[in-house]
């Protein structure tokens, strides 16, 4: 399903999260929303999902005004930052809850909900944790469950608030790759928030930068590295892969000074390093992250 | 900093003394709280007991039986049977609005609940004579239409859960804040309903506090004295809580029944302890 919004405003009390921002995110694509806290970029992601309302702007489900619909109307699995799991009920409850809160004519008899519910856990691979409550879990396998659980309820969307946040980089490292396999293979439009530029940039089709409530520049991930739109997207990307180091060994020219040298393929005069500075080195971006 | 170092120091060499205070202390801090509790706890307990037995099995069985003492503890019973059901609901109903949403006079209510405990119980009595008492405001009104709330029961219930008020929603409120409103959120957007989302995600999440705080209220409801002898009139057999029905058999120097229905008071109270204890476990004890 594709997702647009339009001129969206929202503000609490006196806070601006949001203004006047529009992005289009087609079917089945896969969009981060990148920025620093602050920035707007949750408030936009819980806009879509109706758990706010914009004080100003619309938000189009292929096409249909859905800015006043209920959030339970909109077929979205929304992933929480700390995943919010239902801590009374076993991870297997969990995951059947979107099922079994259907209004009687459309929820699944019990022996399909049962199926189903293994099916997602099986996905997640947690088939084997199904008993288990929340508390019991590590947090990626938390955020597998809130995934599973999302997924029951064949949203035709995908929101997720920082789904990597409160991991640590191993598990991050896999559940990102996994949740990349995932996207490949089913094609859900999916929006997710993070502030880590690494993130956004591996995984998104697109990435949405925000910062004080406004858009800096949509583009795709190649793009936003190549040609950053403002000086915040160079700013705030500017530290992606950076190497950092000091100078081991000078080169001097026979006079014994220190030898000028090649930037960018350019020599310049201005540029001379001597033992001890500081240098960063950064391999330069070639389209794919 | 020197401290530091010296903490250290002593770790190395004489860890006993830094992981605990000397025996004397101890056993003297342990001594006072166990006499503490012996003399102004077990001791009254024991009396309450003791004296309502003087006269042998029979004379208690006789005092407990005696038609009045069954009134004041039909009452007494009516009134908590009245209290716990609407202060669960108004508690519940409270703690939800205060915990889980931010609105204008959000910080006034949560003063209000307070009242009941803040104002003395006499004092909450007298309101309700005020309000609807002969001479009182809504007296007129009361007497229109041929309805007696002071110096009846409607008054007493009243009364009772007025003073009980706060109990659910005391325990109820930080149950909820600590639990935000991410699970509630989760459960909308997972196509519950409002009424799904409460029954399956927030009561089942403060389900013990609830119950811990219907306890508290229905040892509250049980036990007033203040607010329901103002309002009573202490008719006997009609208007007679317990606790007002023992200050009745005392001032009469019947001390034998006094200290007899004294002991059924006690021993709703040992109970309601008693259930307390075993809902505490429960709740630290997980799910």
């Amino acid at each position: 399903m594709g997702i647009e919004v339009r001129h969206l405003t929202k503000s609490f009390g006196s806070f601006v999260a949001l203004r006047d921002v529009s992005v289009t995110v087609h079917s089945g694509e896969l969009v981060a929303l990148l920025g620093p806290s602050g920035s707007g970029k949750t408030t936009l992601l819980r806009v879509i999902a109706g758990l706010e309302t914009p004080d100003v702007g619309t938000v189009l489900f292929d096409g249909d005004d859905a800015t006043r619909r209920d959030p339970r109307d909109r077929g979205v699995g929304f992933v929480f930052q700390h995943y919010a799991l239902f801590r009374h009920m076993s991870v297997f409850e969990n995951v059947a809850f979107g099922l079994r809160v259907r209004p009687r004519d459309q929820r699944p008899a019990e022996d399909d909900i049962r199926r189903r519910v293994h099916e997602l856990l099986g996905l997640v691979q947690l088939d084997y944790l199904g008993d288990r409550y929340p508390s019991q879990l590590s947090g990626g396998q938390r955020q597998r469950v809130a995934l599973a659980r999302a997924l029951a309820v064949e949203p035709t969307v995908l929101l997720l608030d920082e789904p990597f946040g409160a991991l640590d980089a191993k598990v991050r490292q896999e559940l990102r790759r996994w949740l990349r396999r995932l996207h490949q293979e089913i094609h859900l439009t999916s929006v997710f928030v993070t502030h880590d530029q690494e993130e956004a940039l591996e995984l998104a089709n697109r990435v949405v930068v925000m910062n004080e409530g406004k858009i800096e520049q949509d583009a795709a991930p190649g793009e936003v590295i190549e040609r950053p739109a403002t000086p915040f997207v160079s700013n705030f990307l500017g530290n992606v892969n950076l190497f950092h180091g000091r100078v081991q060994v000078e080169v001097h020219d026979e006079a014994g000074h220190p030898m000028p040298m090649e930037l960018d393929g350019e020599r310049s005069e201005a540029v001379r390093v001597i033992v001890g500075d500081r240098v960063y080195v950064r391999p330069r971006a070639t389209g794919t992250p | 900093m020197d401290d530091a170092a010296g903490g250290r120091l002593m770790v190395g060499t004489r860890p006993a003394r830094r992981l605990t205070e000397p025996a004397a202390v101890r056993w003297l801090l342990t001594g006072l709280a166990l006499g503490f509790l012996g003399l102004f706890l077990l001791l009254p307990l024991a009396v309450v007991f003791a004296e309502a037995l003087r006269n042998g099995l029979g004379a208690y069985l006789d005092s407990v039986r005696e038609p009045d003492a069954i009134a004041a503890l039909k009452l007494t019973l009516l009134a908590a049977a009245f209290a716990v059901p609407a202060n669960l609901v108004f508690g519940v109903a409270a703690g939800w609005a205060i915990a889980k949403f931010r609105f204008p006079g959000r910080t006034l209510l949560t003063t209000l609940i307070d009242l009941p405990f803040a104002v003395s119980p006499v004092i909450s009595g007298m309101v309700f004579v005020l309000l609807f008492g002969r001479q009182g405001l809504l007296g007129p009104w009361v007497a229109e239409h041929d309805m007696r709330i002071v110096f009846a029961v409607p008054g007493i219930v009243l009364a009772t859960v007025f003073v009980s008020f706060p109990f659910v929603a005391r325990e109820v409120i930080p149950v909820m804040e600590a639990a935000g409103t991410q699970e509630e959120e989760a459960a909308r957007v997972l196509g519950a309903s409002g009424f799904q989302t409460f029954f399956r995600v927030t009561l089942p999440n403060i389900k013990w506090g609830v119950l811990y705080g219907a306890i508290l209220c229905n040892a509250r409801a049980m036990g007033e004295f203040g607010a329901v002898s103002v309002v009573s009139g202490k008719i006997r057999g009609e208007t007679n809580t317990l606790p007002l029905h023992v200050e009745i058999l005392y001032n009469e120097y019947m001390f034998q029944a006094a200290f007899a229905v004294a002991s059924l008071l006690t021993l709703l109270a040992v109970v309601t302890l008693i259930v307390k204890t075993i809902l505490e476990r429960r709740m630290h004890g997980g799910h």
